[in-house]
């Protein structure tokens, strides 16, 4: 296609996209440099740009007493955690299946979170961090085990049930949560689940199923029938032939849909906000800070959303070439 | 694939849905019949179609209904109108610098949507940005008020569902064969009018597509509605959801609660039944 030439018009292009995505960047900009000041310079008349930075609102966050030794514990941790990264992504040069490494290294990964409060004093936040861990996690194996085997049927099957599903789930994703979520509570009050990570599982699985399976069946049409059949003319029943043949090339479909369900899982708020009392998750626990009387609240606020939004952006950052494919398969509808 | 293997590797899923979506959707009507509050969760009292009654004479159910719909009626022409002109833009430009850009505008579709609201306020808070902006401008401090605060859903609205459009019709441009503008510049078409009688048309079914989703996603907003008037839940500026979270964990009306979400399941209906039917068609011809 022919480019645009006329100077003028580039100029006037660039820069409304230029504007658009400065509006698009400016709050996360703000919010970063605000949670890194005192009260005293977060609410000056001027805004400040330059200025000395203090970590004392992530400090008060997070831990009731700063450790003795504070850069030796974050070395410790990144080395962990980057070295059980780097064991995650080269999952598929282990001899056994990529799944066992996902689940050893999430398991060590969470070990390690675990055991922190034993040696540092953390606040109340960080025991929301792990709730949030716990929960996404737990429906992210639970939504995508389930997901996977129905998504392939619909995938397989030419039957017009299959479509009746298809759409009728769609339809029940379309309500307002609201429908489903004062019933929820109604149960949890009435089995004592409520405030439990049980139940948040399970209700975050069931919200969100109808989107995982929409979009595990995109990625399982692009794999052919014949890789299957050939195994299942070897004398492998269906089952076997899908475990064992269509699941190790679906990983980066698999991987691409535990991203997009980990976004709505860690993002939900009203879901959490009804079902939960104290066992909250961190996109609860930050709206606590939406308002407040003293001045301190507002650079607190700025360190509890960065807080919140650093480990989704590291998740994105680390699976941006998934995040795409996911985007692009035409599955995700919201 | 026969059906008996697809209804087996269905089942856990199918089994899920139905406990856990379609069951408490009916008992969802079912509790709307019932006076219930935290006190008698183990035995509500049947009060028949009292509870609906009840709503339809509220007062604030009605301004909850007028803002909601006020907020659909502005914010969803402005995404779509907005995103696809940011697409169509961003389609000019050469594809190295796109990068960059698609970059900057998905940050706001990526972040928690609680997150996303916090730092936006972030901006008009006493010492923000965009406060000091205001009172450089006008004079005047900016105090959050019943108007102010619509205002800022809208503009937060805008900054957040924005990007879904966006990226949808981009790609929708994308799939556009190159023949087609050349030949149109040829005949001496005009940029304006290649987007016009080109673009447009193409992307028709998208448009739709893009405001169906659009609609229902507005119509539902909650999570920056809610953080938004935490400063003062006098506000006026409640949206539908947001009332009936309050009935039904501040006033503790669970009975009175469950009627309304069941009004707002009915009347998204009119949305999302063009919208099935419109999927349904689609995949019966793709099977």
């Amino acid at each position: 296609m022919k480019r645009i030439e006329n100077r003028y018009v580039l100029t006037v292009i660039y820069a409304t996209l230029t504007i658009y995505a400065l509006f698009s960047v400016i709050p996360f900009f703000w919010t970063t440099l605000q949670s890194f000041k005192t009260p005293r310079q977060a609410n000056s008349r001027v805004p400040l740009f330059i200025f000395e930075p203090t970590a004392d609102n992530y400090t008060d966050l997070w831990l009731k007493t700063i450790p003795d030794d504070p850069l030796l514990v974050a070395a410790v941790l990144v080395a962990i955690f980057g070295l059980l990264a780097f064991v995650g992504m080269q999952a598929r040069r282990f001899p056994f299946p990529r799944g066992y490494v996902y689940l050893g290294v999430l398991a060590v990964g969470f070990a390690v979170l675990w055991s922190i409060p034993g040696y540092v004093r953390t606040q109340t936040f960080y025991d929301y961090f792990l709730n949030t861990i716990i929960v996404t996690i737990g429906t992210i194996c639970i939504s995508i085990s389930i997901g996977c085997l129905a998504g392939y049927a619909l995938a397989r099957y030419s039957g017009i049930a299959g479509v009746i599903i298809l759409v009728t789930a769609l339809g029940f994703r379309s309500l307002p949560g609201m429908a489903y979520i004062l019933p929820y509570w109604w149960f949890g009050q009435r089995s004592g689940l409520y405030d439990t990570h049980i139940l948040l599982i399970i209700t975050l699985v069931a919200i969100n199923q109808p989107f995982t399976i929409w979009m595990l069946r995109s990625f399982f049409m692009n794999i052919p029938k014949e890789i299957e059949e050939s195994a299942m003319v070897d004398g492998a029943n269906r089952l076997t032939a899908f475990l064992s043949v269509i699941i190790p090339i679906m990983w980066p479909g698999i991987i691409s849909t535990a991203l997009f369900t980990l976004l709505l899982a860690y993002s939900d708020f009203l879901l959490v906000r009804i079902l939960t009392q104290s066992n909250w998750t961190l996109t609860v626990a930050i709206s606590k800070y939406a308002a407040g009387e003293d001045p301190g609240h507002i650079t607190l606020a700025a360190a509890a959303a960065v807080s919140a939004a650093v480990p989704i952006i590291i998740v994105v950052f680390i699976f941006q070439s998934q995040l795409v494919k996911g985007l692009t398969s035409g599955a995700v509808k919201g | 694939m026969n059906r008996r293997t697809f209804f087996m590797f269905m089942s856990p899923s199918l089994l899920v849905m139905l406990t856990l979506m379609v069951f408490p959707l009916l008992t969802s009507i079912w509790l709307s019949t019932q006076y219930m509050t935290f006190r008698n969760i183990n035995d509500p009292e049947f009060v028949g179609l009292a509870n609906y009654l009840d709503v339809f004479e509220d007062r604030k159910f009605w301004q909850a209904f007028t803002f909601t719909m006020t907020f659909i009626a502005i914010a969803v022409p402005a995404q779509i109108s907005v995103g696809f002109l940011i697409a169509v833009l961003l389609d000019q430009v050469s594809s190295r610098i796109r990068g960059i850009y698609i970059a900057a505008f998905l940050m706001p579709f990526i972040v928690v949507p609680v997150v996303g609201t916090l730092m936006v306020k972030q901006l008009f808070e006493s010492g923000g940005i965009v406060a000091w902006a205001y009172r450089a401008l006008l004079g005047s401090r900016f105090i959050f008020t019943e108007q102010s605060v619509k205002s800022l859903i809208l503009v937060h609205s805008l900054w957040a569902a924005t990007p879904f459009p966006l990226i949808v019709f981009f790609a929708g441009l994308q799939t556009l064969p190159d023949e087609l503008i050349e030949a149109s510049m040829i005949d001496g078409a005009t940029r304006l009018r290649q987007v016009r009688h080109i673009m447009i048309p193409h992307l028709r079914s998208l448009f739709v597509f893009v405001g169906l989703i659009s609609i229902m996603d507005a119509y539902r907003v909650f999570d920056s509605v809610f953080v938004l008037t935490e400063q003062n839940p006098i506000y006026k500026a409640e949206v539908m959801m947001l009332y009936t979270f309050r009935t039904a964990m501040s006033v503790q009306r669970l009975g009175k609660a469950n009627a309304m979400s069941v009004i707002t399941v009915v009347m998204i209906l009119v949305v999302l039944v063009p919208f099935l039917l419109r999927t349904y068609k689609e995949q019966t011809e793709e099977r």
